[in-house]
């Protein structure tokens, strides 16, 4: 599998650090962090081939987040990985150009495949 | 025709009198509707009939004492005339013996002869004399003309003799005497030269008295009559006994003037009573004689009585008639009452069973979202585990291991669906028109009845056929549909039974959803009323009776339609027709039921 370079952003540590033990395992380089504000400060530095982003994050609120990563980084596609996703969330994080909205548990292949497509469009 | 009988039984047997509405009781504004209707037509009642009924009284009474005042009048004047004949009759005759003494000399009355002679004379001016005779101061019977052989009679000892010692004229009593006829003396008293008196007495036959009275009396009901002073009737009476006989009526008190007034008799009838004590003109002579005139006041006032009859019917009648149209009346403004307040407490109690369908759905998406992220945590962590053994083979291959690993992450998946499905229940209070997948609506549907099924035994066929398409509706409202029509069929099955859910096309706008099953069925009386609000034939406190209300709004706000068939141990099938799209509605409120 092609080496993909991913941010995950989860306030839930053991979950985001778990998550990217597997990617890791899959050959997906992850770097994780556990606020939204962290996130925007890496993303300032870095750019990435995808981005997990949580809803419920303590500082900023994730479509917030969102809406802040698309104004230093449009082209990077995010996905929103929530478990507290109400139908109002998924309207307004894609209206705002969520690549997807998807609630948790999110089994890893299905993540793969969305993974695999990206990369496909990206190619 | 039906409808008209059932608006006059609905009058005469109204709605609230009979609705046994416990389960409302509590939305409703008032509580007692007899009570109110009792009342409404107590008061009602009272003010338009207190009134009449108190005009009605002081009407009659005035009419009564307007007629006793006249009866009062009316007997007086009767009285006045009768005692001025009377009067008349014995001054007459007084005046006569009067005018003999004074124009006749002693010598010459005292002659038989010419006492006969004058004896005929008074009886062709006068009549209803007997006799005439002339006594002197000793009592002795000095003259006497007449058919009797009294000359001679000393008279001495006579009470009306010895009366006569002290006055000038004399009328006795109505007495028998020495003759044992009932008559009348008067006598006159003259004066001598040598100071010595004589009396010329004239006896008076009582017939033509009678008669004098007797023309006086008008009607069946009047009697007139005299009496003494002790009650002693002087003249027949028509009611109150014969000659001689005590009166059963009290003695007036003595009174110049003529008199009348009310009273009951003996007998306790109601009469007027008039009377004047007869005096002759002058009062030259008292007399023992009290005339007395007695009207019966039931004769006197028929026409009266008949014509208060009437008006009391006719009040009577009047009065049935206002309390029947206020009773009317008050029974279809309390029956319209009730309607508005029984459709208010439906409508509050429909209101509160959708707030609380929508706090289920709130707190069944607190716990999808609260459970999601521990879940997520033990999916990451049995997939990591799994990895360490797949990927990175960094242990010894334990397939138990793996198996048990496989089982977690399993049941993960089953909770994740699960909460995906609470989550999706929330969300069917969002208005949001999408395109929605019939088998998977349905199959999601049936994940809450999963285990039942299999638990109870349950046969559940889905024939979703290829070629439907996919509609345009709202996913929520229907899966709340579908999941009260399964909830309802998994009810009415046992174990063994079979529910079937079909999907057909309904023509090119409309597809049709059928539930059947073939559990216990319904009668055919209670097919009219399964859509409406709080019937229910589960026992108490087992169903609201609201569940196929909600539906039937739901599947109507979605445009579509349902019907039922039924059979009472056959099974129960529900037709949906929906169709293949509709529009969003704007400005309608999510939790509104009413149709467009």
């Amino acid at each position: 599998m092609k080496q993909y370079h991913l941010l995950i952003v989860d306030d839930e540590k053991r979950f985001a650090d778990m998550l990217a033990k597997r990617l890791d395992l899959r050959g997906c380089k992850c770097d994780v962090c556990y606020s939204g504000q962290e996130a925007l400060n890496i993303l300032e530095r870095k750019k990435f081939f995808l981005i997990l982003l949580d809803l419920h994050l303590p500082d900023i609120y994730g479509s917030e987040v969102l809406s802040r990563i698309k104004e230093i980084d449009d082209t990077t596609p995010v996905i929103i990985l929530t478990g507290h996703g109400t139908e109002k969330d998924r309207r307004q994080c894609m209206q705002q150009g969520a690549y997807a909205f998807m609630h948790k548990p999110l089994g890893i292949e299905e993540l793969l495949s969305i993974l695999a497509q990206i990369g496909e469009m990206a190619a | 025709m039906i409808e008209r009988l059932h608006r006059a039984w609905v009058l005469i047997w109204p709605e609230f009198h009979r609705q046994n509405r416990e389960h409302l009781d509590s939305y409703f504004t008032f509580s007692n509707y007899r009570k109110i209707w009792g009342i409404g037509i107590f008061v009602l009642a009272a003010s338009a009939l207190l009134p009449l009924i108190a005009v009605t009284v002081i009407h009659s009474q005035l009419i009564q004492k307007s007629v006793d005042s006249e009866l009062i009048l009316r007997t007086e004047r009767l009285t006045s005339n009768a005692r001025r004949a009377v009067t008349f009759f014995l001054e007459e005759r007084l005046n006569a013996l009067r005018f003999t003494v004074n124009e006749i000399q002693y010598a010459q009355l005292t002659n038989p002869d010419h006492l006969a002679e004058i004896l005929r004379n008074l009886k062709l001016g006068f009549g209803g004399l007997t006799d005439l005779s002339v006594i002197d101061q000793t009592g002795i019977q000095i003259a006497y003309a007449g058919p009797f052989k009294l000359k001679g009679k000393n008279y001495s000892s006579q009470p009306w003799f010895v009366e006569c010692r002290n006055c000038n004229f004399y009328v006795s009593e109505i007495f028998r005497g020495y003759r044992d006829l009932p008559h009348i003396i008067i006598v006159a008293k003259s004066f001598r030269s040598d100071g010595t008196y004589f009396l010329l007495r004239a006896t008076l036959e009582t017939e033509r008295l009678i008669q004098t009275l007797s023309s006086y009396e008008t009607g069946a009901y009047a009697d007139i009559f005299l009496t003494n002073r002790f009650g002693i009737l002087q003249t027949p009476s028509k009611y109150y006994g014969d000659i001689f006989e005590k009166i059963n009526l009290p003695v007036p008190d003595y009174s110049a003037r003529t008199q009348a007034l009310l009273g009951t008799d003996d007998q306790g009838r109601s009469i007027i009573t008039g009377y004047a004590f007869i005096l002759t003109h002058n009062q030259v002579a008292e007399t023992p004689f009290i005339l007395m005139v007695i009207k019966q006041k039931a004769g006197m006032v028929g026409v009266w009585q008949e014509l208060r009859s009437n008006l009391n019917w006719l009040v009577g009648l009047g009065i049935m008639v206002i309390i029947i149209v206020i009773t009317l009346t008050c029974t279809y403004m309390v029956n319209r009452l009730y309607g508005a307040d029984r459709a208010k407490a439906e409508t509050m109690a429909l209101m509160e069973q959708n707030n609380q369908l929508a706090s289920i759905g709130q707190l069944a998406a607190g716990v999808a979202h609260e459970i999601n992220n521990p879940l997520a945590l033990i999916n990451e962590t049995a997939g990591y585990v799994k990895d360490l053994f797949i990927i990175k083979k960094q242990y010894q291959k334990d397939e138990e291991l793996l198996e048990n690993i496989d089982y977690i992450l399993e049941a993960v998946e089953r909770c994740g669906t699960i909460t995906k499905q609470l989550l999706g229940f929330a969300r069917k209070f969002d208005v949001k028109i999408e395109k929605v997948n019939l088998k998977e609506v349905i199959s999601d549907v049936l994940i809450f009845h999963r285990k039942e099924a299999e638990y109870r035994n349950i046969n559940v066929h889905v024939d979703v056929p290829e070629d439907i398409p996919e509609i345009e509706t709202d996913r929520g409202k229907l899966q709340q549909i579908l999941l009260n029509l399964v909830n309802n069929a998994f009810q009415a099955v046992d174990a063994g039974c079979c529910l079937d859910i079909d999907v057909a096309s309904g023509g090119p706008d409309e597809i049709c959803i059928t539930v059947s099953d073939n559990g216990c069925g319904m009668p055919e009386e209670n097919l009219q009323k399964i859509f409406d609000p709080f019937f229910t034939t589960k026992e108490r406190d087992q169903g609201t009776g609201l569940g196929l209300t909600i539906t039937y709004g739901l599947i109507k706000k979605l445009h579509g339609d349902l019907a039922v068939e039924s059979k009472k141990n056959v099974g129960t099938t529900f037709i949906i027709t929906l169709p293949v799209s509709i529009e969003e509605e704007t400005g309608d409120h999510e939790n509104s039921f009413s149709r467009r």
